[in-house]
């Protein structure tokens, strides 16, 4: 593949909002990039918008008529004359549609390019090119065609099973058949929603692991066929299948599978010549250390501090970097860990309420502060936290020599973290970080769940 | 202006002067001018928000030397049109792209200042891609501003026309 020499960037788009805009602006300013912040109208006046060189007012507060409108964002980009768009994660992140037309538009997107965004975007694919690498994955089918193929499928796989839409991800459209008889409903069911939620209702199933850990591979590839890992981070702490506490590196695991997941997801990434950061998703199951591939997310991921703080990567940076067409800086040799380090999601959720979102003005907010303590947020005393999307106010991320030391601080620095006027998950993250499973490092994904009263797991 | 780093001129000041009159006048809350090292914000009682708790100031704006105005910043409508005009009613965008103010290239604009409106009358084009959306007035009465040029890039809700009521 040839590839143009080094091109600069002067000027980024970027299609996001919220704390990773913050991030993204602080990196485009390293690197002397200009910023255009395309902004819905309930966030003209947020900390990102005052930040960025330039703030456009693309649409209402509806995600649908502004953040995930691609022809509002490239016109945009088109409009200011910035040359790249970083559509940070969530929203357009993943679509290759985006990606395609910032090609068609002679824009440079910050990311891989389309066909790598689609070919790991649909989850069914995804597995299949991940068992041609040679990549372990969970005894399972491809597409099936009907709930009498499943049932046969499932009865090889070994019960429990797990349906999954092809088109989703993240946690979204699966549901878990315990017997043979569960199966006929379970597999309705989950194609309606599929084709409903993603607007496909292609299936596909694995096993289900009772005793799971999540651990993903941060991997950074160039366009240049380089590639390399930059550790696996622990990401087992979910409710609903949305990350609460992640960490780097994943604690209580051998030597020898860190090491294997690590090279597993180098191979699939150089297979696929991956350009640009991603992740790529391993479950590992408790009980016997068994991994194997999930799902592979091509774009920045919200808990990526953690691997910036133990390798010492600027991985935004990074992306610019890729997206200007220079080669990786380091080899695999040369990406060193040191420490440990941990994230707390602080979201403006009451946990005691079945973690009801709950926007609106932040009246006093006081991050800490202190050596090894980072805050990725774009909230601030005055602000008033809209209701229109998600509910991530704040990334706690602590550094410590080891594990130990980092949970130390981290528990410290939620004590000090002061926030009034809305409420946050700020108390039970203590809770949870005092629980002796996670103390351990040996949590699996139903630790938050058991936390819970039923109504709110 | 001057090189931030001298002392303001008599110059510098005038222009000061001369914002904060237009500030007065306007409906705007506050008025904030950066200038290299030099940041004045003036209001009218109702700070930014988050004046005294934003974690990091902005920076100059890219231009070495120009003040950010009013409406880049602030809260209220966008960049077009920033002072309010009594007896008026503002037409908005109701969507981002680029404004046109005619049918076609070559054909008579589809409104003029003095031309009676009603709200079905269209009185815009904005395109989005090659997609064109037609902008009804929503109102009726008299065209008595155009406040952006024909193939302008406008910003969603941007005051587009301004009109007296009947």
């Amino acid at each position: 593949m040839s590839v143009a020499e080094e091109t600069p960037i002067r000027r980024v788009l970027i299609a996001n909002r919220g704390e990773i805009a913050v991030r993204i602006i602080r990196a485009s300013r390293q690197l002397g990039i200009e910023t255009v912040l395309a902004a819905s109208q309930a966030d003209r006046d947020s900390l990102p918008a005052r930040l960025a060189d330039r703030t456009i007012c693309i649409g209402p507060a509806r995600a649908s008529e502004s953040y995930l409108n691609q022809h509002l964002v490239i016109t945009a980009a088109l409009a200011t004359k910035a040359d790249a768009i970083h559509p940070g994660y969530g929203f357009l992140a993943e679509s290759s549609e985006l990606a395609q037309a910032c090609i068609d538009n002679g824009i440079r997107f910050v990311g891989p390019p389309p066909d790598q965004i689609r070919r790991m975007g649909n989850k069914l694919q995804a597995r299949i090119i991940a068992k041609a690498c040679g990549v372990p994955i969970l005894a399972g089918s491809e597409k099936i065609e009907c709930s009498e193929h499943a049932l046969g499928l499932a009865k090889r796989v070994g019960f429990p099973v797990l349906f999954k839409a092809a088109a989703g991800g993240g946690g979204r459209g699966m549901k878990i058949v315990n017997e043979p008889a569960d199966l006929e409903t379970a597999f309705q069911s989950a194609a309606r929603e599929a084709r409903a939620a993603f607007g496909d209702d292609t299936l596909y199933l694995e096993r289900y692991i009772r005793n799971a850990r999540h651990i993903e591979v941060q991997v950074l590839g160039d366009r240049f066929g380089n590639v390399v890992h930059l550790g696996e981070r622990d990401c087992s702490l979910q409710r609903r299948h949305q990350k609460l506490l992640e960490e780097a590196t994943a604690p209580a695991v051998s030597g020898a599978l860190r090491t294997r997941i690590r090279e597993s997801a180098v191979v699939l990434a150089q297979t696929m010549g991956y350009e640009n950061a991603g992740t790529v998703e391993f479950i590992v199951d408790r009980d016997n250390e068994e991994f194997n591939f999930l799902e592979m997310n091509t774009r920045i991921q919200v808990e990526h501090p953690v691997t910036e703080m133990v390798t010492g990567i600027d991985l935004v940076q990074e992306q610019f970097r890729v997206a200007r067409n220079e080669r990786l800086r380091f080899t695999q040799d040369d990406v060193t860990f040191r420490g440990h380090a941990i994230e707390c999601r602080i979201n403006a959720e009451l946990p005691e309420q079945g973690f009801r979102p709950n926007p609106g003005r932040i009246v006093q907010w006081v991050p800490p502060e202190g050596p090894n303590i980072r805050v990725d947020t774009h909230c601030y005393a005055g602000y008033t936290v809209p209701p229109d999307y998600d509910s991530l106010l704040a990334k706690l991320v602590v550094y410590g020599f080891d594990r130990d030391e980092a949970i130390v601080r981290m528990r410290r620095a939620l004590e000090q973290f002061v926030v009034r006027g809305i409420g946050t998950t700020i108390s039970f993250m203590t809770k949870l970080l005092d629980h002796p499973d996670f103390r351990s490092g040996r949590m699996t994904t139903h630790l938050v769940g058991t936390m819970l009263p039923a109504a709110a797991a | 202006m001057s090189d931030p780093s001298d002392a303001l001129t008599e110059d510098d000041v005038d222009q000061i002067v001369t914002l904060i009159g237009a500030l007065d006048k306007s409906n705007f809350d506050y008025l904030q001018l950066e200038c290299g090292n030099l940041k004045v914000t003036v209001s009218k009682g109702v700070l930014p928000p988050g004046t005294y708790a934003i974690p990091e100031r902005p920076d100059a704006a890219p231009v070495a030397g120009a003040p950010i105005a009013a409406p880049q910043s602030s809260p209220a409508t966008g960049k077009s049109a920033a002072i309010e005009v009594e007896g008026t009613e503002a037409i908005l965008a109701p969507m981002m792209g680029r404004f046109y103010s005619a049918p076609e290239p070559g054909t008579p604009p589809f409104v003029s200042i003095g031309q009676k409106v009603s709200p079905d009358t269209t009185v815009a084009l904005i395109e989005v891609m090659k997609v064109f959306t037609a902008v009804p007035a929503g109102i009726s009465g008299v065209i008595t501003d155009i406040c952006v040029k024909d193939s302008d890039f406008v910003e969603y809700q941007d005051v587009i026309f301004r009109v007296r009521p009947d």
